[in-house]
């Protein structure tokens, strides 16, 4: 049945605005110090992070593998602290010779793969190496081994050997360690922090835009859905707060881990590195793809739930009517064709994860493959160390998440834009005049309409050159047909809209010129329909006002509304979600008490006319006139006992007053009111 | 036989409509399937008997073959297991055993690439070549990994999503049997929250739960079973932090989801504050109370800041804290494994190779503690839909349906109580009534006084009990229940209409009807002309995205859908209420002429609008207290004439002139 299931929330534009990036950034202000931290925490994590699979290369580089090796040259190098062998050939250390002479050895043939270890003359290790004199051949200055004459000895000895080693290992293992444990009590408050300053932010928005949406004018509430301002306040903050949070920090994050890692691959060695980039545009390429189907496979299944849960919800609201109508086979056919529609939205979405996923993977072992082929290579040639390339076998696997989550940051962004865009475009709705700020000193509550002409849109007229005057203390009764303007005229004396031509005056004063909040403080007002908060019956009369509890009690056992006491909890009884657990007329009675709690000079009060039992009916008459007493009263009467106590009736008719009088007099006049009296009586 | 046995058991109706020979195998032989499918659907239907009178029909020859005890047997256990996640799982082994073979294939292929590194570096060390093979290699395996990825989420995640779709649909077809009772004791939330949020967390066990299970079944064996080949000292100390990892995820699962939990209701609590001040925004603003109700808001507020950063503290060690275990088997490989290196116990390739797969340990272990998590989670919502599957409808169709003779109503000493309201006194005491057919009564009392209660007896919308309420001779226990409330056009008190166009909501029980028959109706109820006056006409649509109709707009759209059936049996549960007072004597008295040859129940506040019925009853607490025509009960003087009194005197006031 639903078809029209598209929210105009989930229409996405584009993904950066300038114009409400700034608007955005003042939110931020307040806490730039903490986000600033946050970012420096980063900068630290991210440099940890690079530094882990140094530390690892290091140790390959520096101890794993042993440094020397033989060099066949016409004279003795300048480098790598050369020990001559015999004629042309030194024993160099080939971690301190550099990188293009190792090279250049390399390509022509002087430097050969085989490494040894060096034992110098005088050391601790001397002994050990003079046991094996089959494995150790004395050079000037001390004895050196190969690696597999090494091999053959026992490892108790080995070990002995390369004591050095082995400490510079265990050292590198700690630093590791502490490396980790700053990764974690930075990477901890870094969270802790962001998250904190996100929250702090969403607090303060949804604090500045729920106080807006309060001031509002009720026009604006008369056009827009309540699920709307809602979805303001909740879900578009929290969208601003994930690009806070998640977004923005990561890209600082992601983008600066992308260059450290490329800056430390060229560090190691630029040509296996540019290789890697060369597959840098694929691997962009695929991960934006992936991105933008997966946006729109789930924006498909978001939609495809909304008209799951919207059939649902119908289906078990209405189904009463569906058994009674005998609708169930129809029912169900329905909603299984959504709940195949769902799935297979699901399943599409499902399909490009299956797709993009693994080949992303898929990017990245070839990117580890190449490092292999090409890293080796250039191992070979000498160009890369062993360590190097198992640390490019790392950082290739590095560059790839920061990507994918770069990519990611595109949706969240543009996710918020349009989110912070409606949320500016409701802070920029004008808030309702709060008035010329005059105060009354002695109110007396004389009300003047004075050729007054309202319309809620353009030139539909709702009422038309109204005049009328309550002197101070009296009551007024306004009666007509629905749509004749009656609640028009409750509204615009509470200034809740403002007129376009003629004038309301409160005690002569024209009510633009009072202080709102004087002006509605003044008048207490009873809605046909009782509007009740969550919150118990106390809460519910004083409302969140200073009002101590006596006098609000008070106001109760004044209005009738002597049946709280009757209750389990008393006051304290809670009304559950919109006042079930109250009838009407208790609700209506609560009402009344609402009122007087506030001690109001002027009543302005819309009779319900929703059907009551007569016991509780004539309960609320006498409530009704005690709070009527004294007071100058405005009532859209339903009830012929009101319309009578009343010192004057006005009769609406299409927005204009036709007649005006006390009831006696309107009988008399024979006019409208009579004849619809009269009619009335004889139909019956 | 035990087939024989087992339809005895269900129904004897049903032996005579399946044939079953043994004697005889040159009967068309069915495949099992076939035949199961047909005993399913007569368990299915066992209570509702009738679906054969309705049209459906049994027309298969099941033949006995000696399997078939065996094939019974499961087809029971199966059925029965559908109450647990692995029953669900079976229903789809074929993919779920595709779906588990290819994570073979992935894990088998993913666990041979540290080695062919291992033997690249190897190599490398000794000065010799070979790289291209081991990079040519990588690729191979990359690509056979890419290929079986592919394949296990497609299958796995896939029959997830399979069993989302039909769990979702049961439970829904499960509700529409489901009676009034039922949606009395049980709040629509509740339900929403069964269908959506419990269906997902079955579909997450069953996808990504098995998957997070299965995947370290095979992978931590087979990976520590490499390391222990290279070294297995070296393995044991490596391992250490691992299990850590998965307890430690196991717990923290668990204290994340609650607090998790915990930030939801504060979400939604903060979404119905302020609901519920702009949807009070009058009262607001007529007591200025923006700066309290600020106030009131702020703390709303500040409660769901403080349950965010309650959750903020467990789940911002979440990370950190699996990368610090994570990195600790790391700098133990580095210090242990790299004094083997030295030592020369182990190779450089060795090394890396064993890196490597630590690396790949740590996922599966972590994902171990949160796939235990999740499943328990799939399993609890499951325990829950299946309660509500078990939930059995109080309302159900008689076995042995009856046909009706006429639309005589009567009821005979009818006294009814809502069995979730215990204690109270009874809705409706002693109630004797006869409506003959063709005639209208008035149904008149104040609130609460019994009226809509009686009136829903007779389609069954709660049930009366046996032998009281009968329609056209017959008790309406005995009448189908599709039958029974297709003749009956009932419009509720709450008008509820679909979100769909007019002329849909109109033609709700009636879909075949054409324009001309739902603009009669719909001029019958005297709303045809506010219909066209809307820019779409009969295709606007209404509810939630559509339009709001005023309430009487709606009542009266509820009017013509019940007069679209074009009913025997009218049942009017004050359908007017909304509407002013000469619209409905206009309305009432365009209905009389469709009223004619009716049977017709009409509730009514306003007496006008029962004044010209045939009989008029009153209602006060559960009882008839007067009965007679307009006339008779006038000169009554009774609670009838009171009511007439005070209605007469406010209507001097209240109407609107024609």
């Amino acid at each position: 049945m639903s078809q029209h299931d598209t929210h105009d929330d989930d229409v996405m534009g584009k993904a950066f605005d300038a114009r409400l990036m700034r608007r955005l950034v003042h939110f931020l202000k307040p806490y730039w110090k903490m986000f600033l931290v946050c970012v420096l925490l980063i900068l630290v994590l991210s440099g940890v992070q690079i530094g882990l699979p140094y530390i690892t290369k290091i140790a390959i580089d520096d101890f794993l593998t042993l440094p020397w090796a033989v060099v066949t040259l016409d004279s003795a190098p300048h480098v790598g602290d050369p020990i001559a062998l015999d004629e042309g050939r030194y024993l160099v250390r080939t971690n301190e010779v550099p990188a293009d002479t190792r090279k250049r050895w390399e390509l022509s043939g002087a430097l050969t793969a085989k490494r040894y270890l060096f034992v110098p003359q005088g050391s601790a290790q001397e002994a050990v190496a003079s046991r094996y004199p089959e494995a150790f051949t004395p050079v000037p200055g001390g004895s050196f081994a190969s690696e597999e004459a090494l091999r053959t000895l026992p490892a108790v000895d080995t070990i002995a050997l390369r004591q050095g080693a082995i400490t510079g290992v265990i050292r590198l293992a700690i630093l590791f360690a502490i490396a980790l444990v700053i990764r974690f009590l930075f990477g901890v408050a870094q969270v802790y922090l962001l998250q904190l300053t996100g929250q702090k932010v969403m607090y303060d928005m949804r604090r500045q835009i729920f106080a807006h949406v309060l001031r509002l004018p009720l026009s604006y509430f008369d056009r827009t859905p309540v699920g709307r301002l809602v979805t303001r306040v909740t879900n578009d903050v929290a969208a601003i707060n994930e690009m806070f949070t998640s977004m923005l920090v990561n890209l600082f994050r992601d983008a600066f881990l992308i260059l450290a890692v490329i800056a430390i691959m060229f560090h190691l060695e630029w040509k296996v590195a540019l290789a890697i980039l060369a597959l840098f545009p694929f691997i962009v390429l695929a991960a934006f793809e992936f991105r933008r189907r997966v946006r729109s496979a789930y924006r498909e299944v978001r939609r495809q739930i909304a008209r799951l849960n919207a059939n649902l919800q119908e289906s078990i609201s209405g189904m009463r009517i569906i058994q009674v109508f005998v609708q169930e086979i129809k029912a169900n056919e329905r909603f299984q064709k959504i709940n195949v529609d769902k799935y297979s939205a699901s399943m599409r979405q499902l399909l490009t994860f299956a797709v993009f996923r693994p080949l992303m993977s898929f990017l990245s072992s070839f990117a580890v493959a190449l490092v292999i082929w090409y890293g080796g290579r250039n191992v070979l040639q000498g160009s890369l160390s062993l360590g190097a390339l198992t640390a490019f076998i790392q950082y290739v696997r590095m560059l790839f998440e920061p990507i994918l989550d770069l990519s990611q940051g595109y949706n969240v962004l543009q996710g918020a834009m349009a989110a912070s865009e409606r949320i500016f475009i409701l802070l920029d709705e004008s808030e309702e005049d709060r008035g010329g700020g005059e105060k009354i000193g002695n109110l007396q509550g004389k009300i003047e309409f004075r050729h007054v002409w309202f319309a809620y849109k353009d030139e539909n007229w709702v009422l038309k050159d109204v005049f009328f005057t309550v002197a101070p203390g009296s009551s007024v009764a306004i009666v007509g047909p629905t749509g004749s303007g009656k609640t028009t005229i409750i509204r615009l004396l509470l200034r809740m809209y403002q007129i376009q031509k003629g004038e309301i005056l409160l005690d002569g004063v024209a009510i633009e010129k009072l202080d709102l909040a004087f002006l509605r403080s003044r008048m207490a007002v009873v809605l046909q329909e009782v509007f009740l908060f969550s919150g118990d019956i106390m809460e519910n009369i004083r409302l969140y006002s200073e009002i101590p509890e006596e006098e609000a009690m008070e106001a109760a056992r004044f209005a009738n509304a002597s049946f709280v006491e009757e209750l389990p909890n008393g006051y304290q009884t809670e009304v559950k979600e919109r006042g079930v657990t109250l009838s009407v007329g208790e609700r209506q009675l609560l009402s009344f008490a609402r009122a007087m709690a506030f001690k109001p000079q002027i009543l302005v009060l819309d009779e319900a006319t929703a059907s009551i039992d007569s016991q509780t009916e004539s309960v609320i008459q006498r409530s009704l006139e005690k709070i009527m007493e004294g007071r100058t009263s405005i009532v859209i009467a339903h009830r012929l006992s009101t319309i009578r106590k009343s010192d004057n009736i006005i009769v609406l008719h299409n927005g204009k007053i036709i007649e005006e009088g006390t009831h006696e007099e309107l009988i008399s006049l024979r006019g409208l009111y009579a004849a619809l009296h009269a009619l009335q009586f004889a139909e019956g | 036989m035990l087939l024989l046995e087992y339809l005895d058991t269900v129904s004897t109706d049903y032996t005579a409509l399946i044939v079953i020979d043994k004697s005889k195998p040159s009967v068309q032989r069915q495949p099992w399937r076939k035949m199961l499918r047909v005993l399913a659907f007569v368990q299915r239907h066992k209570r509702q008997e009738n679906v054969a009178r309705s049209g459906h029909s049994l027309s298969g020859i099941i033949v006995i073959t000696r399997t078939f005890k065996l094939r019974l047997f499961l087809f029971r256990v199966r059925s029965l297991s559908m109450d647990r996640l692995t029953g669900w799982l079976w229903r789809y082994r074929r993919r779920v055993l595709f779906g588990f073979l290819s994570l073979l294939v992935v894990d088998g292929a993913a666990l041979i690439v540290p080695l062919v590194i291992r033997g690249a570096i190897d190599r490398l060390a000794s000065g010799e070549g070979g790289v291209l093979t081991s990079g040519l290699y990588i690729v191979g395996l990359a690509a056979v990994v890419m290929l079986f990825r592919f394949l296990w989420r497609y299958f796995l995640i896939g029959s997830a999503r399979q069993i989302e779709r039909d769990l979702r649909s049961k439970l829904y077809q499960h509700l529409l049997r489901l009676s009034a009772s039922f949606y009395n004791e049980h709040k629509t939330g509740d339900l929403m929250a069964h269908a959506t949020n419990d269906i997902d967390a079955v579909s997450r066990a069953c996808g990504f739960g098995v998957l997070t299970i299965a995947d370290p079944i095979f992978m931590i064996p087979v990976a520590i079973g490499i390391m222990l080949s290279i070294d297995p000292r070296l393995t044991l100390y490596a391992i250490i932090p691992l299990p850590i990892l998965t307890v430690f995820m196991l717990g923290f699962g668990k204290v994340i989801h609650r607090r998790f939990e915990v930030v939801q209701e504060a979400f939604s609590g903060l979404m119905e504050k302020v609901r519920e001040n702009v949807a009070g925004i009058r009262v607001v603003k007529s007591f200025v109370q923006e700066e309290g109700t600020e106030r009131d808001f702020a703390a709303t507020n500040s409660t769901f800041i403080d349950k965010n950063m309650a959750l903020v503290r467990m789940w911002g060690l979440f990370e950190p804290l699996i990368e610090l275990l994570g990195g600790a088997t790391m700098a133990i490989v580095l210090w242990a494994g790299g004094i083997s290196v030295i030592s020369g116990s182990i190779s450089l390739g060795d090394f890396v190779a064993f890196s490597q797969y630590l690396m790949m340990l740590t996922w599966p272990m972590i994902s171990l503690g949160w796939a235990v998590n999740i499943i328990q989670r799939g399993r609890a919502s499951l325990e829950r839909i299946n309660r509500l599957l078990a939930a059995e409808p109080e309302i159900v169709d008689s076995p042995h349906p009856q046909a009706t003779h006429g639309s005589k109503i009567e009821i005979k000493n009818l006294t009814f109580s809502y069995p979730s309201r215990d204690g109270n006194a009874p809705a409706l005491s002693n109630i004797d009534l006869k409506i003959e057919e063709g005639t209208t009564l008035g149904l008149v009392g104040l609130t609460g006084s019994g009226k809509s209660t009686l009136v829903r007896m007779i389609p069954r919308v709660f049930d009366p009990p046996p032998g009281c309420v009968h329609l056209g001779g017959e008790d309406v226990h005995d009448l189908s229940l599709a039958v029974l409330r297709g003749m009956i056009g009932f419009v509720p008190q709450d008008p509820f209409l679909f979100s769909a166009s007019i002329a849909e909501n109109i033609a709700f029980g009636n879909p075949g009807a054409n324009t001309d028959q739902v603009q009669q109706a719909a001029r019958l109820a005297g709303i045809h002309d506010e219909i066209i006056a809307f820019p779409e006409g009969y295709e606007t649509r209404v509810g939630e995205r559509g339009i709001a109709l005023s309430g009487g707009q709606k009542q009266r759209v509820a009017i013509a859908r019940a007069l679209l059936l074009v009913p025997q049996i009218l049942i009017f549960d004050d359908p007017l209420s909304a509407v002013d007072a000469e619209r409905e004597a206009f309305i009432l008295s365009n209905l009389r002429e469709f009223f004619r040859g009716r049977t017709a129940i009409i509730i009514a506040h306003r007496l006008s609008a029962v004044m010209h019925a045939d009989r008029i009853v009153v209602l006060d607490k559960g009882q008839i207290v007067e009965r007679g025509t307009h006339a008779e009960l006038l000169a009554r003087g009774g609670i009838y004439r009171s009511i007439w009194d005070l209605q007469q005197a406010e209507r001097e006031v209240n109407g609107e002139p024609a």
